[in-house]
């Protein structure tokens, strides 16, 4: 039995190792959403501007 | 796709632990640890679709100037470095519990199969720390390319040295060798890899995409103030 606890043990862990890199994946995505987001209203903000002084 | 691939491997996995029949006592000298080949096969499995991605993205880069292409590139490469160190850890897990020896210096499948690991590791780190530029994504597809002689070298390495690592258990021409319950958690486990490499790999390739494009408006944004 005690075989099986080591690989139970082994299992969940690279369980959550995966888990784990899915997660920055999915973080790393999100967060650039936010930036290109950020930096299109920015954008729009300066063309905006610009058409106003023109 | 990735969260149908996760739940997917922790149901194999499940069903390695506490549904797949036991090994002889008298043919292994730790039947526990043969288990670790539900994740192990599937894992090498997912590496070889991950270098064959690698593999396609650096042609298509190299000779179509692709940007989708270099996505792929991208995408395999990482994908290529997850699965790859997951087959060598567990790998080294059953060879500590089963030969009392992690790794074995001789055998040609671990071998071959541990420089295509380090071959993702020098390629996606390299890549990490140089500019994108024509240069850059050359010199890593060029490595990404010839690279791959080492996958098909992998495979046959079993069926011509079997040194340490077992012969192929599944595919051998002769008919399965294994329990038609372990062969059904195992074909779960490798449904479930691909489909979570796959999903994972056009993530990736989503992300590069979105890096790029960032890239190029805070380039013009720059430019433009």
């Amino acid at each position: 039995m005690e075989g099986m606890t080591y690989l139970a043990v082994a299992y969940f862990g690279m369980l959550v190792a995966i888990a784990l890199w899915t997660w920055t994946v999915v973080q790393r995505s999100r967060r650039l959403d936010k930036r290109l987001l950020a930096i299109e209203a920015a954008n729009d903000k300066t063309d905006a501007s610009d058409d106003s002084k023109a | 796709m990735l969260f149908i691939g996760f739940m997917g491997i922790g149901t194999t996995l499940l069903l390695a632990l506490l549904w797949a029949p036991s090994v002889s006592i008298n043919a292994f000298e730790s039947p526990a640890a043969q288990r670790i080949f539900y994740w192990h096969v599937p894992a090498a499995w997912a590496a070889f679709i991950a270098f064959g991605a690698l593999f396609v993205g650096s042609a298509g880069w190299l000779f179509k100037r692709s940007e989708w292409m270099w996505r792929l590139h991208v995408a395999g490469s990482e994908a290529g470095l997850a699965t790859g160190l997951m087959a060598v850890w567990s790998g080294c897990v059953w060879g500590a519990a089963e030969w009392g020896t992690p790794w074995d210096w001789t055998d040609v499948r671990l071998n071959s199969f541990g420089l295509l690991t380090l071959l993702a590791i020098y390629v996606v780190l390299g890549r990490n720390s140089q500019p994108d530029g024509v240069e850059t994504r050359d010199t890593f597809a060029a490595f990404g390319l010839y690279g791959f002689v080492l996958v098909p070298l992998t495979y046959i390495a079993t069926r011509i040295w079997t040194i340490r690592h077992p012969g192929p258990v599944v595919a051998t021409g002769d008919g399965s060798s294994i329990n038609s319950d372990m062969g059904l958690v195992l074909l779960i486990g490798a449904v479930s890899f691909t489909v979570f490499i796959i999903g994972h790999m056009m993530t990736s390739m989503r992300l590069t995409a979105l890096e790029q494009r960032l890239e190029r408006m805070q380039h013009r944004f720059d430019g433009g103030a």
